[in-house]
């Protein structure tokens, strides 16, 4: 592991390295990432906050192995995903990365014990039972796991797409606006699930989100505009973050 | 509206596609089968168009229509003829359809299906159909020469100046060929081998010195056909009678209508099959899309559009892809009658090759069976697209239209379920006309009724099913047979149009199986005797072929034969209906066929003018032993036949003659069947050896021991099974169509969730493998309820056949299995396509996908 270059401490999860990432082309080119360098510590709940367009879900995508960069490097550890086919990052993405989406996280046809599992399954392993019962019972979820998703509400149903993120103990988890469709209620049960997954499982976790409270729950916050890292911030609460926005938008 | 239609079109250009894919199938096979009959047909009518247009009369022995060939009259009648005022020639001939062409190795030439045809070469070119090709020869001018046909030659490797041999009444003979002929300007007569001799030799041959079998008559400038017909019909004698040419060219025509008809209605009804089995897919198909689309059509609810009106937009898409598609298929059907064409060419009938006619009735009927399909398939799902409410377009949890409850699709599955077993059943035992199409009709409607019953058993079945699938390929496996359960009426539909060619093939594998179950027993029990003698050709399908009765005679000297009885067959009319009627020898045929004489009928039947009946007919007819029954012989009229008695046995004929009365009453061909045992302290080897030696130089005649005839019967049943099955190909694999077109839908409506299985560590061929199960599940699934069903035909069919010798009912399990992993693999087939298209689905923007 290296030392971070973004802070100094700890070492890194995931790191992007001068990151450019161009869609379309000639005249219709859109610069989504402008060389951009950012690196996440392990241990640390990042948030990733920026006006629509500002390249924040691009961002997420390229360091999660979802899409690739024109330009630049990006390490999930030591691996280089831009040397990686199509097979080796699938593998990756199964045993070391983990997701959350704002939407549409899991498979109908599967219970919530099913879906926590499928990464897991998918790979042919077998769940560490215990881990996996502290994981359920952290998120609450315990008595509703042989029910579908269609049984369970929207926080529910996004609990348990954060314990599948989880259970296979990946290197850093993504998470893609994860408390957008959630009323505050809910949304506030799960980001203090995800805080307390970094404090007390020591999880990495990356959240790309555009709201002031739930970006509070982080540690960091990078704020992003115009493909560009603008500014970050540490400890944030939602005011700091307000303020942040409020200066970055004027 | 129209505009809306063509726009929903072509949104929907793949989905759509395979569906209409499935339409071009069927219609091409329709259109096809117009195109080839319609094709021969024009050929043979401008054929014969050339032949008889030189002929104003002819004069014929007064055809029974049962006779099938010329039936011979006195030569004197030419005298007679040529009397007549207004005749300007007129020329006499001789045929025979038994002129059998030998190949060079010694083996029989065509005779299976096209006859062997034999003539007298007429002298004057206008009154006779066969010509000498330009530079090929002469006409056959005396004793030991023949012309034949140019097709024969050239298939045959023949040349001029070859000595041929041909076997006719006479026995074998050599004869040097002398002229390459056509036949009009055709080289082949619908694959019917041609010969042509010397009127005299041509008489010797045949068997008929100092007759004819017909006389070909041209009129004086002036005098019509018809009334010169009717001047010479006064002057023939009883019994023959004077027809026009144009009489003669319609009846030929009619005759070769006749042969067509049959192949077509053949092949139509497997096209119908094909079509039927398209039905299923359309209406799954305009199902999953209107299901797909219920957010756009409550948005067209919403800004104003009437219930209707949604209806009709759904019916006008369907309308467009109907005509498409028969459009598409007509074109394709020109590609299937030339397939036809090579297949009736390769199993021997030499169809000229010639450019297709597409007649106005093939597209009218074309774009009839396609649209009339297409939209009487997509009015059940058109009508629920109607039913959408406008407030879908805002509402989520509307967007998925409630079920209609399992118990009324209960009710109504098991009520046409059991209409169709009911007609099956009345059609099978009712002993009703047209029982074939009421059993069609009833399989049909079963199949229907099924198809609704089956949602009810997808997700039980699918669930068995997947089980072992589950625990062989973890997770892929699991997603495969729960996406099979998610959607029971889809699953039962897609499952549905493969039942139906399974079902199919099933019952006819398994009546295939039965027959030959049974085809031993009878076989066996039947003829006794250690040899059975028939002809190689097969020319009349319900007859067995006359072979020359040189070589009966042949075989009455060998010192290894004991008992030789030799039997001829024909047709008469008996109370206005053709009855096939067998001919024996009293004193022989007791040792060689179990004929079961009642008493001593086989002594009585020794009198003159004498049949024995079979005891079902006698009980059928009220008739006693003793009473005199007119027979219409077509070479004797009609002529009262005494019954001298009765016999049990009914496989064949229901009346025997004795061969004395054969031969009085009917113009002796040939023998049909001669059966011979072994002599006393001969092996049944040597015997068969014995009478192999003599049968050689005839060629066309086979000698086979019982086990022999069983293996024989046997092979031509597995034959019939593999055309069959062959033609249902087609069935199966718009099923097959149906099974793509369902994934593809299928995945489109899945796309998020594939990309995030994808997004969660899912490799492509973890998705590859969860689509190919998906498909195999619905493959087994279909291909079980197919096999049920065929079981329960089979079983119905040999139960109703029961008294025909049918007692046995076998399932071959072995090739039941075998069709049960051939439709899984079916499955795999038609799972490549979506398989590969949902593994290559970009993940980022299938988990943006609305």
């Amino acid at each position: 592991m290296t030392a971070s270059p973004a802070t100094g401490l700890g070492v890194t999860a995931a790191r992007i390295e001068n990151g450019t990432k161009i869609f379309g082309e000639g005249e219709a080119a859109v610069r989504a990432l402008d060389d951009v360098t950012v690196a996440f510590d392990r241990g640390q709940f990042t948030a990733i906050m920026g006006p629509s367009g500002s390249g924040k879900s691009t961002l997420l995508h390229c360091l999660a192995g979802l899409d690739d960069l024109t330009e630049g490097h990006v390490f999930i550890g030591d691996t280089e995903l831009g040397t990686l086919n199509d097979r080796d990052l699938t593998m990756l993405r199964r045993s070391r990365v983990g997701f959350v989406f704002q939407a549409f996280n899991l498979i109908p046809t599967l219970s919530a014990e099913e879906n926590i599992l499928l990464p897991l399954s998918i790979a042919g392993q077998k769940p560490d039972g215990e881990w996996f019962r502290q994981v359920v019972t952290t998120i609450g979820v315990d008595d509703r796991l042989t029910h579908r998703p269609s049984e369970l509400s929207g926080g529910q149903q996004q609990r348990v797409a954060a314990a599948r993120a989880l259970v296979s103990r990946p290197d850093i988890v993504f998470a893609d606006e994860p408390s957008g469709n959630l009323d505050s209620t809910s949304g506030a049960e799960l980001l203090d699930f995800m805080r307390s997954a970094v404090r007390e499982f020591g999880q990495t976790i990356v959240m790309v989100t555009h709201d002031p409270v739930a970006a509070s729950y982080a540690d960091r916050i990078v704020f992003l505009d115009d493909g560009a890292i603008v500014h970050e911030i540490f400890n944030p609460t939602p005011e700091t973050v307000l303020d942040e926005m409020k200066k970055l938008g004027s | 509206m129209v505009r809306a239609a063509i726009k929903g079109v072509l949104a929907h250009k793949v989905r759509l596609g395979l569906t209409a894919l499935a339409i071009v199938l069927g219609v091409s096979l329709v259109s096809g089968t117009f195109i080839f009959t319609d094709t021969i047909n024009s050929q043979f009518n401008t054929l014969l168009d050339d032949i008889f247009s030189g002929i104003d009369v002819s004069v014929r022995k007064t055809q029974a229509d049962f006779s099938g060939f010329e039936e011979p009259f006195a030569a004197g009648v030419l005298d007679d003829v040529v009397a007549v005022e207004g005749v300007q020639y007129a020329e006499g001939g001789v045929s025979s359809i038994t002129a059998q062409i030998l190949g060079k190795d010694g083996s029989p030439i065509g005779g299976n299906g096209p006859p062997t045809l034999g003539f007298s070469w007429g002298e004057t070119a206008a009154l006779n159909p066969l010509k000498i090709k330009e530079g090929n020869g002469r006409a056959p001018a005396a004793p030991g020469e023949v012309g034949i046909d140019a097709n024969t030659v050239s298939h045959n490797d023949f040349a001029l100046g070859d000595l041929v041999t041909v076997v006719t009444g006479a026995g074998p003979e050599q004869f040097e060929l002398v002229g390459i002929m056509s036949f009009g300007d055709s080289d082949s007569l619908l694959g019917a081998t041609l010969t042509a001799f010397e009127l005299d030799e041509a008489r010797r041959l045949f068997g008929y010195m100092d007759e004819f079998t017909s006389i070909s008559i041209i009129a004086d400038e002036g005098v019509s056909g018809d009334e010169l017909t009717t001047r010479i019909e006064a002057a023939l004698p009883a019994g023959l009678e004077a027809v026009t040419g144009e009489t003669q060219q319609n009846e030929q025509a009619d005759q070769i209508n006749e042969g067509l008809s049959f192949i077509s209605i053949g092949l139509l009804a497997f096209a119908g099959v094909a079509i039927f089995v398209g039905g299923f897919i359309i209406q799954n198909t305009f199902r999953i899309i209107v299901a797909q689309r219920t957010r756009e059509l409550a948005l067209m609810r919403a800004v104003g559009a009437t219930a209707r009106q949604v209806t009709w937009l759904v019916v006008l898409e369907a309308v467009l892809v109907g005509v498409f598609a028969s459009v598409v298929g007509i074109a394709f059907g020109f590609g299937m009658a030339l397939a036809i064409r090579g297949l009736m060419n390769a199993v021997g009938f030499g169809l000229p090759a010639a450019s297709l006619l597409l007649l106005p009735r093939t597209i009218v009927v074309g774009l009839l069976v396609g649209v009339v399909l297409t939209v009487a398939s997509a009015v059940l799902p058109a009508r629920r697209a109607s039913r959408v409410p406008p407030v879908a377009a805002m509402r989520e949890d509307l967007l998925t239209p409630k079920r209609k409850s399992f118990r009324t699709r209960t009710i109504w599955g098991v009520a046409i379920t059991s209409l169709g077993v009911i007609g099956l059943l009345i059609g099978l035992f009712g002993g009703i006309d047209n029982a074939i199409a009421l059993v069609g009709a009833g399989a049909a409607v079963m199949f229907i009724g099924v198809s609704i019953l089956a949602p009810l058993a997808a997700q039980p079945v699918a669930d068995l099913i997947g089980r072992p699938v589950a625990r062989l390929y973890g997770v892929s496996g699991t997603l495969a047979r729960e996406n099979t359960k998610r959607q029971p009426r889809r699953t039962a539909s897609t499952a549905s149009a493969l039942m139906i060619g399974v079902a199919l093939v099933a019952f006819f594998t398994i009546f295939a199986a039965s027959t030959k179950a049974s085809v031993e027993e009878t076989i066996f029990e039947l003829f006794p005797a250690d040899l059975t003698v028939q002809s190689t050709s097969q020319t009349d399908p319900e007859l067995p072929a006359p072979f020359s009765p040189a070589f009966t005679a042949e075989m009455r000297e060998l010192d290894e034969l004991g008992a030789v009885s030799a039997l001829q067959f024909g047709r008469v009319e008996i109370e206005g209906a053709t009855q096939l009627i067998g001919a024996i020898e009293p004193q022989t045929i007791g040792e060689v066929f179990a004929l079961e004489p009642v008493g001593d009928a086989l002594i009585a039947l020794d009198a003159a003018n004498s049949m024995l009946v079979s005891t079902a007919r006698l009980e059928d007819e009220g008739w006693v032993v003793g009473d005199a029954i007119d027979v219409e012989f077509s070479a004797t009229g009609v002529v009262p036949i005494t019954i001298a008695g009765a016999f049990e046995a009914n496989d064949f004929a229901n009346f025997y003659f004795s061969s004395q009365t054969y031969e009085d009453n009917f113009t002796v061909l040939g023998d049909g069947v001669v059966f011979a045992n072994a002599a006393e302290g001969v092996t049944l080897a040597a015997a068969q050896q014995a009478v192999d030696g003599i049968a050689e130089p005839y060629g066309n005649v086979k000698v086979q021991t019982k086990s022999e005839i069983v293996g024989e019967a046997e092979d031509q049943i597995d034959l019939a099974l593999t055309l069959f099955n062959g033609l249902l190909f087609f069935a199966v694999m718009i099923a097959v169509l149906g099974i793509t077109n369902t994934l593809a839908l299928s995945i489109y409506e899945r796309t998020r969730e594939i990309g995030l299985l994808r997004a969660v560590g899912m490799v492509r061929r973890q998705v590859r493998r969860m689509v190919r199960w998906e498909a195999v599940i619905i493959a087994l699934f279909g291909a079980i309820l197919g096999v049920a069903i065929g079981i329960f035909f089979g079983w119905a069919v040999i139960q109703a056949l029961k008294d025909q010798g049918l007692g046995e009912f076998a399932i071959p399990y072995g090739q039941v299995f075998i069709a049960l992993v051939l439709a899984g693999v079916a499955g795999v087939i038609a799972a490549i396509w979506p398989a590969r298209k949902a593994a290559r689905l970009n993940i980022l923007e299938a988990i943006g996908y609305e």
